[in-house]
């Protein structure tokens, strides 16, 4: 049941672009070896991901945010996702 | 068992949302959107979600009260309109009438609102009307 | 329609009947009872839809003796199974008249609000989420954009907590989006995402895809496509779809008791690396 519900979860998370960083692993106490090298592989995982991107919303001027969008004109364009990291409206300072 | 529904308008703010009451046994049981209606076509903020919460609070205000030695005094209708109507004559007496301000409000009806600005005017006779949809 | 109704209150099948009534070119809806019988001249099917479900429930609640009536779209029938698996709703004292409903192929008998979404503007469809969009459109972005994308819609929430209230299956006194521990209280707008993802868990295996919150949402935040990709993702791992059959929801399972047999898993690994 738990394996079905992380993966339910996972599944959720990765729906709203939050995919990739819920991981679940049985390990018994006896398979150390195995243990820090799941951490070793999540941890490098996870760092590759970047930073969380929902730090850049816990910010107080949040709600501002869509007047600041529509006054810069940016756009999503398929060039513009290419290139610059920081353009789409709400991914916040990389 | 009685259950009614009854079509109302939301009293908060002067948007003035449709909001339709669950009445059972003759008590407000619950508070939605009216779907229907034209200003806010099924859809109510948190406060509108919550009147039948303060309509059944028992910290409900439902008579005047009058401060005196420093804590409220329960009081009718009759004697808190003296008591203010004294307090305002001493008031523009002492300071001049533009010493008051007559705050009105959206939820009130035009007459309501013409009426107090014709109260300030002339019976105060103070500019000072402001409302609160002009903020 | 009326005669039934008639009928019903008559012999005493039912003591109460919710439908809609036609109250000054509003339909509202209206418990019709032996005492005010005449009014059934005016019940109409309605083209909107309030969660009658969701009072009749909570009427059976508070008379334990009561039978009631109840006109239903094929989404208050599906709430009703699902509340009364939750023993929110005793179903051998709720009757039912079927209404022709959503998603009818022919519309215009259709009685049903929600046929016609209303379309999205080009800001929304630029920045957010078309609310008549598909889950498959939506994972179709890069998760960057996706989540880009869901934020926006998600912080244009006003907290007014509507899409819980109207919810036909929501029932519990105490709600976890309440709860300071669980979700930041006092701010605005709520803890995104953890608000919303927060209830759309809490409908995996419960929503029964009516739609009411979506249209109670002031930011026209596109929820029903959020809880359906929840749904399916409970399809897909539990093969459940909530208000249909007679079995309890995966999620009601606590421990190793499942009444449902699980689906085997692909490639031996509950959790690839994506």
């Amino acid at each position: 049941m738990t394996l079905k519900r992380m993966r339910f979860l996972q599944e959720v998370l990765d729906f709203v672009g939050l995919g990739g960083r819920l991981h679940m692993e049985w390990i018994s106490s006896a398979e150390a070896q195995k243990f820090a090298q799941v951490v070793t592989d999540f941890t490098e995982k996870i760092r590759r991901l970047g930073p969380n991107p929902l730090h850049a919303f816990i910010q107080p001027d949040m709600i501002l945010r869509p007047r600041v969008v529509a006054a810069s004109g940016l756009k999503s364009t398929a060039a513009e996702k290419e290139d610059a990291k920081g353009s789409l409206p709400f991914t916040g300072k990389q | 068992m009685e259950c009614k529904f009854v079509p109302s308008v939301c009293s908060y703010c002067g948007v003035g949302c449709g909001v339709l009451f669950k009445v059972v046994d003759g008590k407000l049981t619950g508070t939605l959107p009216l779907k229907t209606h034209p200003v806010n076509e099924g859809r109510l903020c948190v406060k509108g979600w919550n009147i039948h919460d303060f309509v059944n609070s028992y910290l409900r205000l439902k008579s005047p009260l009058i401060r005196a030695f420093g804590r409220f005094i329960k009081t009718d209708w009759e004697e808190a309109i003296k008591i203010t109507s004294d307090r305002l004559k001493d008031i523009v007496r002492q300071h001049g009438p533009d010493s008051v301000g007559v705050l009105v409000s959206a939820k009130m009806s035009n007459e309501e609102n013409y009426l107090a600005q014709k109260f300030a005017r002339a019976v105060i006779g103070t500019n000072n009307v402001d409302h609160c949809a002009r903020l | 329609m009326k005669d039934q109704v008639k009928k019903w209150l008559e012999s005493g099948t039912v003591d109460i009947f919710l439908g809609m009534k036609m109250v000054d070119g509003h339909p509202l809806p209206h418990a019709f009872t032996l005492g005010n019988i005449s009014d059934l001249e005016e019940l109409v099917p309605g083209t909107v839809r309030y969660p009658l479900e969701t009072f009749a429930a909570e009427l059976a609640a508070e008379n334990p003796d009561a039978r009631i009536g109840l006109a239903a779209r094929e989404c208050t029938q599906r709430a009703l199974n699902v509340l009364s698996l939750w023993n929110q709703a005793p179903t051998d004292r709720i009757e039912t008249i079927k209404l022709n409903c959503c998603p009818s192929p022919l519309k215009e008998h259709a009685a049903c609000s929600y046929l016609d979404p209303p379309e999205a503007g080009l800001f929304k469809k630029h920045f957010g989420i078309d609310n008549a969009a598909d889950p498959e459109a939506v994972a179709r972005f890069e998760p960057r954009e996706r989540f880009s994308r869901w934020m926006y819609e998600f912080q244009k929430c006003i907290k007014c907590y509507g899409c819980r209230n109207i919810c036909p299956v929501c029932f519990c006194e105490d709600c976890s989006l309440e709860h300071k521990d669980l979700i930041g209280t006092g701010q605005l707008p709520p803890e995104a995402p953890i608000f919303h993802l927060v209830r759309a868990v809490h409908m995996a295996g419960r929503c029964i895809d009516c739609g009411l919150c979506e249209e109670a949402c002031p930011a026209d935040i596109p929820l029903r496509l959020l809880y359906r990709k929840v749904n399916a993702v409970v399809d897909d791992l539990f093969d459940y779809r909530a208000g249909e059959g007679e079995q309890p929801p995966p999620f009601n399972i606590i421990g190793e008791r499942p009444s449902l047999e699980p689906k085997p898993m692909e490639n031996g690994s509950a959790c690839p690396q994506r």
